[in-house]
């Protein structure tokens, strides 16, 4: 029997999946995930304006709660795997393209922000033995995704105590075990439809510019930026889906690859061996790293 | 010198013949078997024997009743602790549960840092359970 309980949290529609018999323990579990998601949100969230991250952004210094500390080194970890095209700094350039407030709150057209959009990458200084944070002057930062990919992971560590578990938090999904032979069957939109895969013991996470976009002095945004240029991102990739161990992995390297664009990510998928679709502007589909 | 050697084999013989006569008088042969039965010491230690013989059936007996009662209670007893080891059981379950709700004890998720070691994965033709999207 698959249990289900679906709420809503960081911006998105979360679903648990829980294969187990109803009981008090599986109950007292998935109400546990729920909770971590709003706790990590209440943590994590740049929308919040008492969340640690705010504080942290506000002040520029912060002694930090582990959580905040675990996700903001991931975060720096990750920009120096993928070269920068993963950064948590780009909060400023995420304000300047018009994505200020939650996604249901950004109007769909409108004038942009006063800042000015430049290169991201500024100075972040953690020192986890004393459990402080500080930024650079003018560096602020967003953990929308990979803070999302946290989540994911933490609640479905705490499910895995029940048995085979599956969450989803939109983009992210992270699976545990398996409730049968094919394993949580997970469908990834392509440019031709819906593909299944199989999933067992693995995370996966779709990145794109085909949700979250909107429109700031009569041009097109999307809230993927480019680091580089701190603007959004240009790609012929319309939407990246990876399977990687963990979801704070696959969030990573799912945006990395949609920044770098078609052939140099599916030149870096096979070179990991990193399961991914790829799908590209004109609705071409490529599968890469082994989906067989 | 041959009356000398003779004096002294007679002194020898004499001697001889002196202890043998002490050593038969000291068994006391004519004395009877039955004045020895007849001691009262010997009657009062036969008497102390089969009074201590029914002392330890007696207490042969208390032995065994309260080994009986020793085993009901035990039983019991271990019946109980094994009800209190499910009760604890069950608290520590909810208790378990209770504390994974509220909290940061979930280990952390193993973030590697490295995508070589990534899982595979295959396409399958049943429905799916749910759809992914853009993030």
């Amino acid at each position: 029997m698959i249990l289900r309980r679906s709420f809503r949290a960081m911006g998105t529609d979360v679903q648990l999946f829980l294969a187990t018999e109803p009981d008090p323990l599986s109950n007292a579990l998935l109400d546990g995930a729920e909770r971590e998601f709003e706790r990590l949100e209440a943590l994590l969230s740049r929308f919040r304006p008492d969340s640690e991250l705010s504080s942290l952004n506000e002040n520029g210094r912060i002694h930090a709660s582990p959580d905040l500390l675990e996700v903001v080194e991931l975060a720096l970890d990750a920009r120096t795997r993928t070269s920068g095209r993963f950064d948590p700094t780009v909060y400023d350039a995420l304000v300047a393209a018009g994505y200020d407030r939650t996604f249901e709150e950004v109007t769909q057209d409108g004038r942009s922000a006063a800042l000015p959009a430049g290169p991201c990458g500024g100075t972040v200084t953690l020192d986890r033995s004393a459990g402080m944070i500080e930024l650079e002057p003018g560096v602020h930062l967003d953990l929308g995704g990979i803070g999302k990919g946290y989540a994911v992971d933490r609640a479905a560590a705490i499910l895995a105590e029940a048995g085979p578990a599956l969450v989803d938090a939109g983009g992210d999904i992270a699976a545990i075990g398996r409730p049968d032979a094919l394993g949580w069957r997970v469908g990834v939109e392509t440019g031709e439809g819906t593909i299944t895969l199989g999933l067992e013991d693995c995370a996966l996470a779709t990145s794109g510019r085909d949700r979250r976009r909107w429109r700031r002095d009569g041009e097109e945004r999307h809230h993927v930026i480019d680091p580089v240029t701190g603007r959004p991102a240009e790609t012929d990739l319309l939407r990246v889906t990876v399977v990687c161990e963990t979801a704070v992995e696959a969030e990573v390297l799912a945006k990395a690859l949609l920044i770098a664009g078609e052939q140099a990510a599916t030149a870096e998928a096979e070179a990991l061996g990193v399961a991914s679709v790829l799908v590209t502007d004109d609705g071409r589909t490529t599968l890469a790293g082994g989906i067989v | 010198m041959t009356n000398h050697v003779l004096r002294l084999y007679a002194l020898a013989a004499a001697l001889l013949v002196f202890f043998l006569t002490w050593a038969a008088i000291a068994a006391r042969p004519w004395a009877s078997h039955s004045s020895a039965k007849a001691d009262p010491r010997w009657a009062a230690l036969a008497s102390r024997e089969h009074r201590l013989q029914h002392e330890a059936i007696a207490v042969r007996r208390v032995v065994d009743r309260r080994w009986r009662v020793y085993r009901v209670r035990l039983g019991a007893r271990r019946r109980a602790i094994s009800a209190a080891v499910r009760r604890h059981q069950q608290a520590l379950a909810a208790a378990r549960a209770a504390a994974v709700a509220v909290s940061a004890t979930a280990p952390a998720p193993s973030y590697s840092g490295s995508t070589a070691a990534a899982p595979s994965v295959r396409v399958v033709t049943l429905p799916p359970l749910t759809i992914t999207r853009t993030s």
